[in-house]
């Protein structure tokens, strides 16, 4: 049941006339912070501002109206007081720990919520919001995202999102901002927990680009999310960033060039679980590759494959030989037989021959005979190239 | 070598070669050419290193961070190969084009050997070739060059003319309010050394103002890099200028609303003391260092708490005493018993050192309760730090008055269940055992130590064997003959034959402290005797310990006695047995 008038301390009625400086007098109310790493510090005050936010959610939504002017720049100092903090020091290991959960989060969601229900509501007026929700808002916002609690980040991806939605003003600043976010955290830190949150918004943004693409957003993929692969902890965001160069080849397939010999660049070399990424990441890219830029970059590309192949760490050689799995890298694979095999066939044939993993010696002699059945010519060339070099 | 117009073959030759080896696929020989850049440098001479191969590297290098890491390395030593400083100039472009380089080890190396050959251009080369190229990368377009020009400032600045010096000095300021966040780190990091190169003027008048921006950036990444800058600066100007330009931002800093900054200040603690002098210290930083033990984040609290024996100490000699009695002690009483137990540890590595500044009188009355109170901590690193640290107390006013709580907490120490705690107090024995004296240690600690050596945990065993040495060491060979040798030789007849190989591991390391009189008379029976053990380890580390003692054995003695066990256990059925016996035999030989 929600209201859609305020009452007063005492649950008395209050007029509407006076509904207004009501509503600004218990958003003040809700900036005082609580003490929660006391768990039985204050529990009279921290329930009476647990009702009030929920009091105040209620209003907000159901309300019409209530978004006056003077109560914008109140809402969101209520927010700022709540939300913003430098975040604890922390050995939070992503790959490894549990995180630490937000302690004040009873009232933290609560304020959430509320400043989501603002910002989606229809008396929402993007001129006088755009006052309040300026860079330096937005810029706290987006240092929220290194929370170790889930449930904040998830909170903070929505509210970001709609900001994004509604003010183009701010659009361009919030692009370089988390551009400097994923430079710091590749170049510098290693570390930050929102990488995938900020991924999956920024999908959403790359499928709204318009083409031809600028150059500006040509260098983000370059520059950004490819550099993003080099990181030891690419297992927390793998997915969210290979939905992002997916949508960044939709838009325009002749960045596949580029993306590939990135990805070659930043080849793992010692971490058999990111080289297991990569390659699955390639043959997503492969799945939907156009034949003409197949054919250039066929020939880098599975050299790497052929190496990942001979990889004696099984599951590598496994993913790798999976590709040809795939009807339609099979067909590309036939198409170009005359590159491609020449490159494959040392490997394969070396590991025909003995390998420590009988799954790998069955999947590579699949892989052979549906090269003898491509072009059997040429296998039998190379066939016999072999056993020469062999002897 | 002879210039000598060669064939056009051989004089393309040695670059050729390189060409060739740098397209091989192997990235590893592709590195190897790389390393020996030199020789190819050598072979071509240093015209057509100028001419041909310094233009080769910086046109046609692309490939993997590992060898541009090598290049980069390379290049810093190249000034001999390219004719010496009158040509060190030519060495700039492939530098420039790898300080540009997105990963990050390579544009800092190629910093690196740029500010290395800097030294060696002439004022002149600097202003023609060197300071465009920092103009340039100044000026770059992505972050990558303008956070590498930030380290290149203060080695170009000195010996430039002042029109220059004012142009370095206005780049320095646009990178100090860079967009990008990674350029104001950058030029946070390196204000301080730039600061140290600068006139004191222009100090004052351009540096300070890019100081305090950088202390109050919007990202408390930057500003905490400015309390760093700080101590350089300090250090720069006189005590007016001190409390005038750089006091108010320094105030702001150890308030600041990030953790982060107030950490910082904790930790240049020291340091800052040093550069803004005793003055500035009453009045400011004894405020300052009051806030931060009082910290509400742990890690400012611990920070904090590590300095405070430094800081007491470097306090001006007049009303020193009263400054810590008064106004430092009642905030380090507090941290005794602070919630968190890294706050603790660190405090309890320090307080000790109090003991010496205060003396005997307020040792004892206000800084014994203290130490008693975290010998008893609950967290058995406090305990440990305060233990380790005990010979500043026992010049002051004895160990005795400490024994009574010592001992306790030493055998709960001892005891505890972590091997690794066990493990730190064996390591602290000698120290106390000298400090408490023969008598005590042997009333009350003996047992201990040879419990030590029966413990579960090898690395316990492997310490208490080296402790026992130490003791020997401290205490001497008779010492060693009443109370030790006895115990260690009773080990041989355990029943856990991992206990009679640590009897072997003794006699090894005490042979040598007890000499060769003792080892003969009383070690050496129960080590033959040992040869006929029904364990084969046993049997092969009899072995081991006759030819590790054989040096401190007579002749004799080893020709009548050793000899004989070593050949029967160099036919013993056990294959290891026999190595090791044949491996003492030729080493007592020889």
């Amino acid at each position: 049941m929600s209201s859609h008038r305020l009452f007063g301390i005492f649950g008395e009625d209050v007029p509407s006339s006076e509904q207004e400086g009501l509503f600004i007098r218990k958003l003040r109310q809700c900036c005082v912070a609580f003490d929660f790493m006391d768990p039985v510090a204050d529990l009279k005050g921290k329930e009476i501002k647990r009702a009030t936010l929920n009091e105040l959610v209620d209003y907000i939504t159901a309300g019409r109206g209530v978004l006056t002017e003077p109560v914008y720049p109140e809402i969101i100092r209520m927010i700022s007081a709540n939300l913003f903090r430098t975040l604890p020091p922390s050995d939070f290991d992503p790959e490894e720990d549990d995180p630490t959960l937000e302690a004040s989060w009873p009232h933290l969601q609560l304020v959430y919520e509320f400043f989501l229900r603002f910002l989606e509501s229809s008396d929402f007026q993007t001129t006088i919001g755009k006052k309040v929700i300026d860079q330096k808002f937005v810029l706290q916002l987006l240092d929220l995202f290194d929370s170790e609690d889930p449930r904040e980040r998830h909170f903070l991806k929505t509210v970001l999102h709609r900001i994004y939605g509604k003010f183009p003003g701010l659009r361009a600043f919030i692009r370089k901002q988390i551009n400097n976010i994923f430079l710091r955290f590749v170049y510098e830190t290693e570390h930050f927990n929102g990488v995938a949150e900020l991924l999956e918004i920024l999908a959403s943004i790359i499928s709204g680009f318009s083409l031809p693409l600028k150059s500006e957003h040509k260098q983000f993929l370059l520059k950004v999310l490819l550099p993003l692969h080099k990181v030891k902890c690419l297992s927390l965001y793998h997915a969210q960033l290979t939905y992002c160069v997916l949508q960044f080849l939709e838009k325009d397939a002749t960045l596949t060039e580029t993306v590939v010999k990135g990805l070659l660049k930043f080849w793992p070399k010692t971490c058999s679980q990111k080289e297991v990424m990569f390659l699955r990441e390639i043959g997503e890219l492969l799945d939907v590759i156009e034949p003409s830029q197949f054919a250039k970059i066929q020939e880098p590309l599975f050299k790497q494959i052929s190496r990942c192949v001979s990889s004696p760490h099984f599951q590598v050689a496994c993913c790798a030989l999976y590709l040809w799995s795939n009807e339609y890298i099979m067909s590309l694979t036939e198409e170009n037989s005359h590159v491609i095999m020449p490159i494959m066939f040392p490997a394969l044939y070396r590991i025909s021959r003995g390998h420590w993993n009988q799954t790998i010696v069955a999947l590579v002699y699949n892989v052979l005979e549906t090269f003898m059945e491509m072009n059997g010519k040429l296998f039998d060339e190379l066939t016999a190239k072999a056993e020469r070099q062999n002897v | 070598m002879a210039a000598s117009d060669s064939s056009s073959d051989d004089s393309l030759y040695p670059i050729a070669v390189l060409i060739d080896e740098l397209k091989n696929e192997d990235v590893q020989l592709r590195l190897n050419s790389i390393k020996k850049l030199s020789t190819i440098a050598l072979a071509l001479g240093v015209d057509r290193t100028r001419s041909e191969l310094i233009p080769f590297l910086t046109e046609t290098i692309y490939d993997e961070d590992e060898v541009l890491l090598a290049l980069a390395e390379q290049l810093g030593n190249f000034t001999p190969l390219v004719g010496g400083p009158d040509h060190v100039h030519c060495l700039l472009p492939p530098l420039e084009s790898l300080a540009t380089v997105e990963e990050t080890v390579v544009r800092d190396k190629a910093v690196d050997s740029l500010r290395a050959i800097s030294g060696q251009h002439s004022p002149s080369d600097l202003e023609e070739h060197f300071v465009p190229l920092v103009q340039r990368l100044a000026s770059g377009d992505w972050f990558t060059s303008r956070t590498s020009a930030c380290g290149l400032f203060s080695v170009c600045y000195q010996r430039v003319s002042p029109a220059v010096k004012a142009d370095l000095r206005n780049h320095f300021r646009n990178l100090c309010q860079d967009d990008t966040p990674m350029v104001r780190r950058a030029a946070a990091s390196k204000l301080g050394e730039f600061a140290k190169v600068v006139e004191v003027e222009y100090l004052k008048s351009d540096l300070i103002p890019m100081f305090v921006n950088l202390a109050q950036d919007e990202q408390d990444s930057v500003r905490l890099l400015a309390v760093e800058a700080c101590v350089s600066i300090a250090t720069l100007l006189q005590q007016d200028d001190v409390e005038q330009l750089v006091m108010p931002t320094l105030r702001q800093c150890s308030g600041d609303t990030s953790w982060r900054v107030r950490y910082m200040v904790a930790d240049k603690f020291t340091e800052l003391q040093k550069a803004v002098g005793p003055e500035i210290t009453k009045s400011d930083l004894v405020p300052a260092f009051q806030s931060l033990l009082k910290d509400t984040e742990a890690e400012v609290r611990a920070a904090a708490a590590h300095k405070v024996r430094d800081f007491c100490q470097n306090l001006d000699s007049y009303q020193q005493e009263t400054i810590i009695m008064t106004q430092i002690l009642p905030f380090v009483k507090e941290l005794v018993a602070d919630p968190n137990q890294h706050v603790k540890s660190a405090l309890a590595s320090v307080i000790m050192g109090l003991s010496p500044i205060l003396g005997k009188h307020n040792t004892i009355e206000h800084l014994l309760p203290l130490f008693l109170s975290q010998l008893k901590d609950e967290c058995p690193e406090v305990r440990l730090n305060i233990i380790s640290n005990l010979d500043c107390v026992n010049e002051v006013i004895g160990i005795q008055q400490l024994s009574q709580s010592l001992l306790p907490a030493i055998v709960e120490l001892a005891e505890d269940s972590k091997w690794r705690v066990r493990l730190a107090i064996i390591e602290y024995m000698p120290l106390l055992a000298g400090q408490l004296g023969v008598e005590f240690f042997d009333e009350k600690l003996n047992l201990l130590c040879m419990t030590w050596l029966v413990d579960h945990v090898y690395a316990i065993r492997e310490a208490a064997t080296l402790n026992l040495k130490k003791l020997v060491e401290k205490f001497g060979p008779d010492w060693a003959q009443n109370t030790v040798i006895p115990k260690v030789l009773a080990m041989s007849r355990d029943q856990n034959y991992l206990h009679r190989m640590t009897c072997l591991f003794c006699i090894n390391v005490l042979a040598e402290a007890c000499g060769s009189e003792i080892t003969a008379k009383l070690m050496l029976p129960t080590v033959l005797t040992m040869a006929g053990d029904n364990v084969a380890n046993v049997r092969f580390n009899v072995a081991k310990t006759l030819q590790k003692i054989g040096p401190v054995l007579e002749p004799n003695c080893i020709q009548t006695q050793v000899k004989p066990v070593l050949d029967k256990l160099n036919v013993d059925s056990d294959v290891d047995v026999k190595y090791f016996a044949s491996e003492a035999i030729a080493g007592i030989a020889g």
